[in-house]
Order: structure tokens, then sequence, then C-alpha cells
């Protein structure tokens, strides 16, 4: 007990008493480690809410059953209910169905209405309705007996004001019809599923209401005994007589797999990304303890001199490093709790654009994720504090007997650092080479971190060589305070250096994002007007929120058959299918009508050669995601069982598609009907088969004659405003990104303060020595300015070399291996041309307070200076 | 009282230190005539003023009241850029702590001040190197403060308070970091200075080593001449 209260009363003496004489400087730093710190855990929150809400939200859907039963692509027929129920293995089954449904003449989200025997799926699903509120005491029986009722979920009644006893008009993709609201749910099961937005009804109203008869989308099961995903499978064959062909069981964990490690994978990535300004942070700490071991060379020498042994002098600095960690964590509580709010809006709308759908309103503290976020801020600090700790333990007590103060020479190390950081920058190259493990770019993160680590070792030889460099050619430009500075760059060691780090890794990272979100825009642009042709969408009412997997209502397909000739269509229909864990589509559509007024972006496979035997049939074309999460190649055979019918196809193609999830197989809608069935169509898209003199009045005239002809049960999009949403939306997913870019930056601005700063009050003797043999003050200032600008400089051209390696990792690596597509790569030159002066100027102006240090006391102080 | 006949002139010159409530008494409504070509020695107990003398004369301060003239400059109402030019070609200053840049060789340290007033670097290093050799430093000109002795670094220093010719030389405590041979050499050096190059030299010291080649004593308490022989 003794020597740890001895410790702490020597650090309260020694270093506590420091920081509270230089608060300034302890404040901003703490300052940077907050902002890095809530910035790691509010993004980490925001999307562990996210994930959360999904989970649950599935996992209320699917409640407690053992198997599920379900046609891949296609629904099950009802009968199959009875049947199964009488095998010995099931103890319980319960029908289920599910589809978006609106309002009538609201605008507000679609909400999940839920068709179910409220009978049968006790076992499965808990909900209650509120008191009061369903008329009778038992509201399933309500449910059963009066066709089109509905039970809704509170936030849903809530937001609509909606009550019990109202009357409301839903729509779905074919019709709409009046419901009467039964009850209000408790917000407790199912009544909180889809973020609490769903409606409840029974099974045969939902078949009445979507024209489905005679089949629901799924039977969930409860077997009598437990059972493994071994024995479903062979529960298949022994059912092999009693289910149709194609009929899958599978298990209930399964459902939203493919989701869910969407979303760890986006979080994972977010969460690399704000780890960067703790990063930045990283360099703060860094360059404080470094002053104070500095700056106290003779301090530290006394103290040894009187029996402080090393390890004491380092433990001291470690704990100052921890302290600042501790701090900035502290200060980051309020902090994140601020940008939470923030992040939480943007990340769950980007996951809702790019992954699943999600719903979330609140964040839930997650004692783990607390956890997590101290143990790494305080981890940082404590690595950032090991070396500058070092050093002063390095210190000897001889040292208090010289009264010179004068920097011993030290030895150069910088060239022996800069061949660790190449063999760190180079070892980026193998690392990006590796697979992912689990689906995690590791080795891609891994090579990240080395190409930071290298960058920011190979700053004190890089300053040495570009202060070697530029120093002649100042004195010519600019006089003698530049060519001081160029000196004082050259010379002025690890420390100078290592703190220009923080402006390096904020710079590359700058570069590299502004480099990969611009390849992402353009792939996607290309992607939008190529493959998203097509001058009018048009399908049924709902069916894009439910993927279009129904076919188009009758109507709207009889009208468009006698649409004016001056239209092609391309009609689609889409299958929502499985692979494994992963969520695709199959895409069939009219590939000749296509192809001759839209593209594909290939990826692999001749587009020439390939056309007319993609017309006839002869093999599907896969996107970039989905051969990258299957690993199907051209010329190997894609498999699928799409409703009753077993698909086996050749691959011919690869392309890149950028649709939510992104697993998509093409393939003719023509051939398709031809090999195994008329898949009929859900959507169409039209294109003027030759562009319109006045294009704005013929798409008008098409708007209306397909309404005169089909009916308003549907929906369209003209071309342009779709692919206008799509990048709108594209565009937005991305301020989540920059807004952790811009914090990430402003800590390396605070980085520069300091690092500036402190290098002008560890040289004060210095300047006023200038003055005393005749420098101007403008000249000391001018000299300080030129350090700024060179090391700013310096660390922005590092920053620029690393942040375009960077970029590399980003769209080849971590990606591919993250979300399944990369892009084309292309530099947006104007954007990077024109920030990088902006940085610089910032980069300067957060160089001012250290100017401004430079005269607060007279130079006479020199003369007391002993 | 004819002011051509006296480089220096102060009159009633002070220099207080506002310190919270108290003021803090530097130099004290001091009256002092200093004629060209005299080697001063200032003496006094620690505290007594002598540096704060020194600093105003060298224009690294500016008194809080009376007036000091020195070579015709008014520099209680100088302006900064007058100060500038002032401290480059009147004065060359010495300090006890050598106060060298450590990033800059003794051939660099020297040439500072005279690349500091405008003159090219190659204009200035034959007299750097006179000068150097002069002061037996000619072999250590390419070496870095760090991996010098205390003498040589305060001739460095001596080197660069002379590179510009000035009419007076500023020296607070020259041999207070020196053992007492390099501690003579110094004083003889700024003597040497003052005898046969005409400089005038002030030097202000507890050690009793200038006053064999002093013109002039003075002895400071509280800030006021207490004595002057
Ligand atoms: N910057 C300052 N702020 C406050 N007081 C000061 C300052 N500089 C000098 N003093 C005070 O002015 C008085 C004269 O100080 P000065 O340094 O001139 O003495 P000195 O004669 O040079 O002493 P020493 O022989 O110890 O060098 C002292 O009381 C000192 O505390
Ligand atoms: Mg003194």
């Amino acid at each position: 007990m003794r020597p740890i209260a001895l410790f702490f009363r020597l650090f309260v003496w020694f270093s506590w008493r420091h920081f509270m004489k230089h608060r300034v400087r302890a404040l901003i730093v703490v300052a940077g480690i907050a902002l890095g710190a809530s910035v790691f855990t509010s993004v980490r929150l925001s999307v562990h809410a996210s994930l959360n809400s999904f989970t649950k939200s599935i996992d209320l859907i699917t409640g407690r059953s053992d198997a599920v039963l379900s046609l891949p692509g296609g629904r099950v027929p009802e009968d199959l209910l009875p049947a199964v129920l009488q095998q010995p293995e099931v103890s319980h089954a319960s029908a289920l169905m599910t589809t978006y449904v609106k309002a009538a003449g609201d605008e507000m989200e679609p909400f999940l209405l839920i068709g179910f025997d409220p009978l049968s799926d006790r076992p499965f699903r808990d909900w209650e309705a509120q008191r009061g509120t369903a008329g009778s005491d038992s509201p399933w029986l309500g449910l059963m007996a009066d066709p089109f009722t509905v039970l809704l979920s509170e936030p849903l009644a809530r937001r609509h004001g909606w009550q019990a006893g109202d009357n409301l008009t839903l729509a779905h993709d074919r019709d709409h019809a009046i419901f009467r609201v039964l009850g209000i749910l408790k917000p407790e099961g199912l009544g909180l599923a889809e973020g609490g937005r769903v409606a409840l009804t029974d099974v045969a109203t939902f078949q009445e209401f979507s024209g489905l008869h005679g089949v629901v989308d799924r039977i969930d099961l409860k077997l009598t005994a437990a059972v493994s995903p071994v024995s479903l499978e062979e529960l298949g064959r022994q059912w092999a007589d009693l289910l149709p062909e194609g009929l899958q069981i599978t298990s209930p964990s399964e459902a939203g797999e493919s989701g869910r490690s969407m979303i760890r994978a986006y979080q994972l990535n977010l969460s690399i990304l704000s780890f960067a300004s703790l990063f930045v942070g990283m360099f703060l700490v860094y360059s404080l303890v470094a002053l104070n071991a500095a700056s106290r060379r003779h301090e530290l020498a006394v103290m040894r001199a009187t029996g402080a042994s090393p390890g004491l002098v380092f433990a001291l600095f470690l704990t100052e490093g921890v302290l600042l960690g501790a701090g900035g964590w502290l200060a980051a509580i309020p902090l994140s709790g601020l940008l939470v709010s923030y992040m939480l809006r943007g990340v769950s709308q980007t996951i809702s654009t790019l992954f699943v759908r999600v719903h979330v309103d609140t964040v839930f503290l997650q004692p783990w994720e607390v956890l997590l976020s101290f143990g790494v801020t305080l981890l940082i600090s404590l690595l950032a504090a090991v070396q500058p700790a070092r050093e002063a333990m390095l210190v000897e007590a001889g040292e208090a007997l010289t009264t010179a103060r004068l920097q011993r020479s030290r030895k150069d190390s910088a060239g022996k650092m800069a061949g660790v950081s190449l063999a760190l920058i180079g070892a980026a190259v193998p690392l990006s080479r590796l697979p992912a493990v689990a689906g995690i770019p590791l080795a891609g993160y891994v090579a990240i971190l080395s190409l930071f680590v290298g960058f920011a070792m190979l700053a004190p030889w890089g300053l040495q060589r570009f202060g070697a460099t530029v120093s002649p050619m100042l004195n010519r430009l600019a006089g003698v305070p530049a060519t001081l500075a160029g000196r004082y760059v050259r010379d002025s060691g690890t420390r100078t250096a290592i703190s220009v780090g923080a402006l390096i890794t904020a710079v590359s990272l700058f570069t590299a994002l502004v480099i990969m979100v611009h390849s992402f825009r353009e792939t996607v642009q290309l992607w939008v007007h190529q493959t998203v042709s097509g001058d009018l969408f048009v399908a049924g009412k709902l069916s894009a929120v439910n993927h279009f997997r129904d076919p188009a209502p009758e109507r709207l397909r009889k009208g468009l058959l006698r649409l004016t000739a001056s239209v092609e269509p391309v009609r689609s229909r889409r299958f929502g299918l499985k692979t494994g864990n992963f969520d695709y589509e199959l895409d069939l559509l009219d590939l000749g009508s296509f192809l001759r007024h839209g593209r594909f972006v290939w990826v692999d496979g001749n587009p020439k050669a390939l056309q007319s035997r993609l017309i006839d049939g002869e093999g599907v074309l896969i996107s970039e995601v989905f051969a990258n999460r299957t690993g199907l190649e051209v010329g190997d055979r894609y498999v699928a069982q799409v409703e009753h019918f077993a698909v086996e196809l050749p691959v011919l193609g690869i392309v890149r598609d950028y649709r939510t999830r992104g697993g998509v197989v093409f393939y003719d809608r023509a051939a398709f009907t031809m090999r195994y069935a008329d898949p009929s169509w859900s959507t169409v898209r039209l294109f003027f088969r030759q562009r319109p003199e006045d294009f704005d009045a013929a798409l008008t005239a098409l708007r209306r004659e397909i309404i005169d002809r089909c009916g308003s049960h549907l929906e369209m999009v003209a071309g342009e405003e779709l692919r206008a949403a799509i990048l709108r939306i594209f565009d937005e997913t991305f301020t989540v990104t920059f807004v952790l870019l811009l914090i990430a930056l402003s800590i390396a601005a605070l980085g520069i303060t300091t690092t500036l700063a402190v290098q002008v009050l560890e040289r004060l003797p210095q300047f006023n020595t200038m003055i005393a043999v005749g420098a101007a003050v403008e000249q000391v200032r001018s000299m300080v300015f030129w350090e700024a600008l060179l090391l700013i400089t310096a660390g922005e051209i590092a920053g620029l070399m690393c942040g375009f390696l960077l970029s590399y990792l980003l769209i080849y690596v971590v990606n591919v291996q993250s979300f399944g597509w990369s892009f084309i790569y292309s530099v947006n030159w104007k954007a990077l041309a024109a920030s990088l002066p902006l940085i610089v100027g910032t980069a300067l102006l957060a160089a001012l307070p250290a100017i401004r240090l430079i005269f607060r006391q007279p130079p006479a102080i020199l003369l007391r200076d002993r | 009282m004819t002011d051509g006949n006296f480089l220096i002139q102060a009159h009633q010159l002070t220099r207080i230190y506002p310190m919270g409530r108290t003021d803090v008494i530097g130099i004290n409504r001091l009256d002092l005539e200093i004629a060209p070509g005299e080697l001063v020695v200032i003496k006094g107990n620690s505290g007594s003023g002598k540096s704060t003398l020194l600093s105003l004369l060298a224009g690294l301060d500016r008194p809080t009241g009376g007036g000091l003239t020195v070579a015709g400059v008014d520099l209680a109402a100088a302006t900064e850029s007058l100060l500038t030019r002032y401290r480059r070609s009147v004065i060359g200053m010495v300090f006890q702590n050598f106060n060298l840049l450590p990033t800059l060789t003794v051939m660099e340290n020297a040439c500072l001040p005279a690349l500091l007033a405008g003159t090219a670097y190659e204009q200035v290093a034959g007299k750097a190197v006179d000068l150097l050799r002069w002061l037996g430093l000619e072999h250590r000109k390419d070496h870095l403060p760090s991996q010098l002795s205390g003498g040589e670094l305060q001739r460095t220093a001596i080197a660069r308070a002379l590179i510009n010719q000035p009419q007076i030389i500023l020296a607070d405590e020259p041999t207070g970091n020196l053992d007492s041979r390099n501690g003579k050499a110094v004083v003889e050096l700024l003597a040497g200075l003052n005898r046969d190059r005409q400089r005038t030299v002030i030097i202000a010291t507890h050690s009793n080593l200038a006053d064999p080649h002093a013109t002039c004593m003075i002895h400071l308490k509280d800030g006021e001449i207490a004595g002057r022989a």
C-alpha cells in the first residue's frame, strides 16, 4: 500500500501540479481525446442500436418456431398446414403472411401488415391488446370473428391519431380496403416489431385483401423434439412425399443473418473510421507528454539525483498519459450524448438504404460498448505516452550538475526509423492480398494501420530530407527567417516529426475518403445511367417496398399490352432468394429490349460477344456482390430453387450493381418462360423508341395514357427522377462519413496548435536571444510561421501519398471484403486541389495561437533565465 | 551638460515591475552618464538591478519612467523597428549562459546578427572567420554548440556580439558559468576590445576579474547608484 500512496503523492507533486500550471495545454489535449472518444462511442452505439432493432424485429416476427416451411421466391399452399400438423414430429404450426401497406391518402411511411391465425399462433408469438381498447376480452377472437379488422401497434396509432373503432383505408400493391381498428397493442412482443410500426390482422382477411387465395408466405413449426439443422434436412427427406416440389424446411435462426452481417460489416467500417479520430488524438497525448518530458529534463535529473528510480519516472509519465485519456473519456460522455442523436439518424438511414430496413428511435447504453470505448481510449493514451516516458526514464542524474541548458546531441535514429517505416508501408501490399476472415477484412485493416504508423514513422527522416532540400532554396526566396525555419525543420528531430503524424493521418484519411466516395459515386452514376436506364418506371402500388415480389395487378399487365407503339417496355420480375445465408434477387427481365436502350457495367466477360447469348437465355449475369459472396466466376454454374423450379444455368458475365444489398442475378424473362414457366412481371420500365422532341410533354401524355388504361392504383416514376433520387440518397449516405472525417480533421488541427505552441514555448529563450542579437520581432514571427508552413506542407505531402495508397486499400480490399462491391477507381482532382490548400490554410490558422505566444513576455526575461 | 560628450545618458531612469498589489523596484530614479570608450563594471548584490539596467541599455526592455538616450537614440520613445535597428547596430550582447542557438554551428551562430540585418552570408562569412580565428575558434567553426566547452561557447557568443561592429558591448555576468582561467580569458578579450578597438564595454558581474581593467565602477543598491569610482 505504501509504495502506491507514495507514487500518488509524487504524481500530485510532480505531474498534477505541472498540469495545473499549464492548464490550457492539458485541456486542449483532453478536448481532442474527448472528441475522438465521443465519436467512437456514439458511432458504435448508433450502429448497435440499428443492429439491435433489426435483430429484435426479426426475432419478434420469427417468434419461438423451431423450423420454417417456405418456397424460395414464392408462397406456400395453405392446405399444407393441416397435413403438416398431422405429422408426429410437429406439435404446433402457424401460417404467416406479411406485406407493407400504406394508409390511403397518407404520404407517411408504409408499415408492416401481418396476417396470421390468432389462435394457432399463440405458442409462437406474444402480443396483447391494451385494456379497454379491444372491445371484448379476447381481441384475437374479434380478429377472427370480424373480417377486415386490425390491431395497431401503439406508436403507429399514436403517430396517425388512430383509435379503436376508427375506420381506415389501407392500400397494398393490388388493391385497397377499409379496415376497422379493433384495438391497440401493448408495446411488447409483436407490438414492438419493425420499430413499433405494425398492424395485425386475421390471415383470411389478409388473403382476401391481397388476393392471395390459398397461399401463405410461410408456415412456422414447433417440433416435438429439439431439432438441429442436420435433422431438419432429414425431416425434409422424410416429408418428400408430403411437400410439393421446391418447398424448403429451414432453421429460423437463418432469418436476417445476411442483413445482420451487412450491418456488422458497416459497424466495423465506421468503427475503424471513428477510431481514426482517436488515433489522431493519440498524437496529442504524445505531444504533451513528450513536451513535459523534454522541458523538465533538468527537474528529472534532480529527481533522479535525489533517489527516484527510472521505473518511477517511467510510471509517472505513463500515468500522465492515462490521466489525459481518462479525462478525455469522461469529457466524452456528455459529448457523446449530443453526437449520438445525430449519428443515430444518419446511421439508420444509411443502413436502411444500403442494406436492410431498420427503425430506430432510441439508443440503449450498452455497458459493453461503454467499457470498450473506455478501454480503447485508455489504451491509446497509454501507448502514446510510452515513448516519451522511456525518454524521461533515461535522463541521467548527472545532468542535474550541468547548468548550461544545451540539448545533448542526439544519435541519429531517423535513418533506422525510416527503414522500419518502409518495411511497414511495404507490408501493406502482401497484407492486402490476404482473404477476409469470417467476412471481416482483418488483414486490410492491419494494412491500413501499418500504412498510418509507417508514414508517421517516416516523418523524421522525411522532414530531415525535406528541410535539407528546401532550406537553401528558401534562403534565396524568402530570406533568413525562412532559412532558419528550414534548418529547424531539418534538425528538430523525432518529436516534432511524430507530431506531424497527426496531420499525415488526417490528410491521408481525407484524401482516401474523397477518392473512395468519388469513385463510388462515379461508378454508381455510371450504373444508374446505364443499368437503371428507362424513361418511365411503372409498378403496382407498394410494389417497391415489398421488393417487387408479386406480379403486377392484372389490370396493369393487360393495360400495358395496349400501350402506344412509340414506347418499348422492358418488363421484369424479381424473386427474393437465398443462397446459404446470403439474400439476393433473381431479376428476370426482357434482355433484348433492355440491351437496345440500356447497358450493364461489366466487371468480367465480353459484352459484345455475350449479347446474343444472353438474349437467347444461354446463361445468367451475376452482380459483383453476388460473385464475391458466393465465389462464383464466369463459366461456373448458377444453381437455385425458384418456386417449383430447379434452375441451373452457366454464369456468362459479372456486372456491377449497387441496389440495396447488391446481390443480383440477371436472366432473360422470355427464356425463363420457355424453360420453366411464365414468371409474369412485377415492374416495367418504358423507353421511348425515339426521343420525342418535346420530352416532357410526351412523358406527361404517356403517364396519362397509362392511368387511362390501367387505373391509378400504381406507382410511376420518371427515369430522370428515379436516377436523381438514387444519387441523392447516395449522397446523404455519406454525410456520416464526412462528419467523422471533419472531426478527425479538427482533432488534427488541435494537434497542430499544441505541437507548435509546445515548440514555441520550449524555444522562447532562443527567440529572445535572437531579439537580443538584433532580430526584429517580425523576423522571429516569420520564422515560426515558416516553420509551421514547412511542417504543414511536409505533413500534407506525406498525407497525400499515404492517402492514395489508402484509397486503393479501401476500394479494392476493404469494400470488396466487407460489402462485396468495388468501384471504378477515379480521383476527384478538382475536390482535392480545392480542399488541400484549404487544409493548409486551416492548419496555419491553427498555428496562430502558437505564433501569438512568442512575445507575451518582454525579451529581457532572458537575463533572468538561468 | 552637453549631450554630444556622452554615449549613454540616463535621467531619473526607472523600471518598476508591477507585481499584483505591490511594485518591485528594478531600477529607481537612476542618473548615469557614460562616455564613449569606457569600460564600466557594474557591481551590486543579487537583486540590486544590474540585469535590469543592462536590459534597458540593450533595448530589450523599456523604462517605466525617466529618460534613456544611447548613441543618440531615445530608448524610452523609440519605435519597435528603431529598437530593432538599434540592437543590430549599436549593441552586442554576451550572456552568463551563452544563449547560443543549438541547431546552428559556431560559424552560423556568429553570422546570425549580420544575416538578420540583411547582409548576405557570402559577405559576412569572411569577417566571421577572421573573428573566430582571432578568438581561437577557427578549427571549431563547423561544430554545434553541444560539442563545445564553456569557454569556447562564451567566445562564440563574443564573436556573435562583435559581428555587426557595435559601439557598445553589454555583458551580464559573462564569467558566471566559467572556471577562473576561462573567465579571465573572456574578461581579457572584452578589455582588449575596449583598449584596442575603442569599444564601450559594460560588464555586470559579482566577480573581481574585470576590476583591474575598469575605467569606471558603479555600485548598485536597491536599483539606485550607491557609489561610483
Ligand atoms: N521580470 C521581472 N518581474 C518582476 N520582478 C523583476 C523582474 N526582473 C527583475 N525583477 C526584480 O527586480 C530586481 C532587480 O533584479 P535584477 O535581475 O536586475 O538583479 P541583479 O542585480 O541582476 O541580480 P543578480 O545578481 O542575482 O543577477 C529584483 O528584485 C528582481 O526580483
Ligand atoms: Mg542579474
